[in-house]
């Protein structure tokens, strides 16, 4: 089976500072993935070269076996690959009901049905007609994480879902994901806390400055000497 | 809410009957602010991309319209629509190139659009007149116009009432809240923020063009004015951008103060509406029915 997401030596800078540096990966479908390493060595620069928000200036991603990069953002979602980002970005003054309608097309009334069944599954039944804006923090990033689901993603970016979300909150989330990846979706998660990449990961990627140090089961990565030294220094 | 609106309705269509000259004219004014603020509020309340240049559609329908009455002969309904198509065609011509890009350049460019045209119509003589202006055959027309005036801000208002409701006005609206976000969840910003300005370029044009007719002159500075601009960006923010009946409010309430400030104090009528502007903005940056919106959780399309 070919991978479902193939980065092939991809290189992105800003000014001189390299920001992701001839980076290689490859996504096999139905696993979780995880992407870690320090602040500013570049995972969110890679999100954003694989979703078509910042072009490329060089290398290749291709998508279930075709190219995506030069295609705007838009195209790359509607092809299947939806995500979240680290910073929340719903959009604040449509309900949250709403939110998860505009990514929708075909009959309303089922888009409607389908969004409601999923505001239920992360338990904002309640407040499916309130402003996005209004939400407490961890509710806006449930309905961000929704809002992606809406659109019926193969390939699911998720970047920092843990960050800022209680304990009972993040369990429902990570429940969600690895059932995800059951119904045979792929996930690649980029995220600081190091219990959920190690219990939920199959494989990690460690960049480092842009670069990628180290891939490999999450034990094998504890243990390497080049990613405890990025982390902690020498 | 429905039965309101009918008997509104009912009492404008019956009002040329009893009313004085006057009394027409200003109310068939009320249609016209009604029309183009509504319009402005398609592009720039939903989207957020400000147009400070609409008044560029209203002169291109004025005079598309007025040339084809004056030079070719045309029934002036037909003339009417002929604006509205004129200034459709010019709205893909500044869209297409403006709006692929995010950001402030388009209301730079609408700007530009609005001096650029007046500069055209200036130097094409031989078509508009230039600097002397364009006149039409004497016509009396004033109550025909009147009513098509007032359809006209139906339309554009009902417009606005199945564009708020639907999800492609919802996607508009993403465009305002967050592009990028928008583009990440497959929205085709550009294709949006396209079709919403050559919607909203409808009305200016069909607006212009009736208003060459009934006023039978029509010169560069009369039809391309930036205050025209202003006034529908003031009634549409003061009546509560991107809802639907702000803009009606907002020309209704702005058009009757205007007359009696202007009447009575013609000096300060211009700082009345400076003070308008900074008084929304600071105030109640969401407008009258915004601010309703918000405090009684009232749907958008109040």
């Amino acid at each position: 089976m070919p991978p479902v997401l193939s980065v092939e030596r991809v290189r992105k800078s800003f000014g001189g500072v390299a920001a992701v540096n001839d980076v290689s990966l490859a996504l096999e479908p139905g696993r979780i993935y995880g992407l870690i390493g320090p602040n500013g060595s570049g995972k969110t620069t890679l999100f954003n070269c694989i979703t078509g928000i910042e072009r490329l200036d060089a290398g290749r991603v291709s998508f279930r076996g075709e190219r995506i990069d030069g295609l705007k953002p838009w195209q790359i979602a509607r092809r299947g690959i939806g995500r979240t980002f680290q910073i929340i970005r719903v959009f604040p003054e449509l309900t949250a009901l709403e939110n998860l309608l505009v990514v929708t097309r075909g009959a309303r009334a089922e888009a409607e049905r389908r969004g409601r069944e999923l505001l239920e599954f992360v338990r904002l039944g309640d407040l499916a007609g309130e402003y996005a804006g209004n939400l407490s923090y961890g509710q806006q990033k449930l309905v961000e994480f929704v809002r992606m689901l809406m659109t019926e993603p193969t390939l699911i970016l998720l970047d920092e879902p843990a960050a800022g979300v209680n304990r009972t909150l993040l369990n429902d989330l990570l429940d969600a994901v690895s059932r995800l990846r059951d119904a045979g979706k792929t996930v690649l998660l980029v995220e600081h806390d190091m219990k959920v990449v190690m219990g939920l990961c199959e494989t990690v990627f460690v960049l480092d400055h842009g670069e990628k140090i180290a891939e490999g089961p999450p034990g094998a990565i504890q243990a390497d000497a080049r990613v405890i030294e990025a982390y902690f220094g020498r | 809410m429905a039965a309101a609106i009918l008997s509104v309705l009912a009492a404008l269509a019956a009002y040329p009957v009893v009313g004085t000259g006057y009394g027409v004219r200003s109310v068939q004014q009320i249609f016209m602010w009604i029309a183009l603020a509504g319009s402005w509020n398609l592009i720039s309340g939903l989207t957020g991309y400000v147009s400070f240049g609409h008044v560029a559609f209203f002169g291109a329908g004025a005079y598309a319209g007025a040339i084809l009455v004056a030079s070719a002969g045309w029934p002036w309904p037909l003339a009417a629509l002929a604006g509205g198509a004129a200034a459709v065609v010019l709205a893909v011509v500044i869209g297409y190139p403006c709006l692929r890009l995010k950001g402030p350049y388009f209301a730079i460019a609408m700007l530009g659009l609005n001096e650029v045209l007046r500069a055209l119509v200036s130097y094409f003589e031989g078509l508009t007149g230039g600097g002397n202006g364009l006149s039409l055959p004497t016509l009396d027309a004033s109550v025909p116009i009147y009513y098509v005036m007032g359809v006209l801000a139906v339309v554009v208002t009902a417009m606005s009432w199945l564009i708020v409701t639907s999800r492609f006005g919802l996607r508009l609206m993403t465009i305002r809240e967050d592009e990028v976000a928008a583009e990440a969840m497959g929205i085709d910003t550009f294709h949006h923020k396209l079709a919403a300005l050559l919607l909203s370029a409808v009305g200016p044009g069909v607006a212009g063009a009736l208003m060459a007719r009934d006023q039978g002159y029509i010169e560069p500075i009369s039809v391309f004015p930036l205050a025209i601009t202003v006034t529908m960006i003031v009634m549409a923010l003061f009546g509560g951008k991107g809802t639907v009946f702000g803009p009606v409010l907002g020309a209704a309430a702005l058009f009757v103060a205007q007359e009696i400030v202007w009447a009575r104090y013609p000096y300060v009528h211009p700082l009345l509406f400076g003070a308008i502007i900074v008084g929304v903005v600071l105030l109640m940056p969401r407008g009258v029915l915004g601010l309703l919106q918000q405090r009684y959780r009232l749907p958008r399309t109040i």
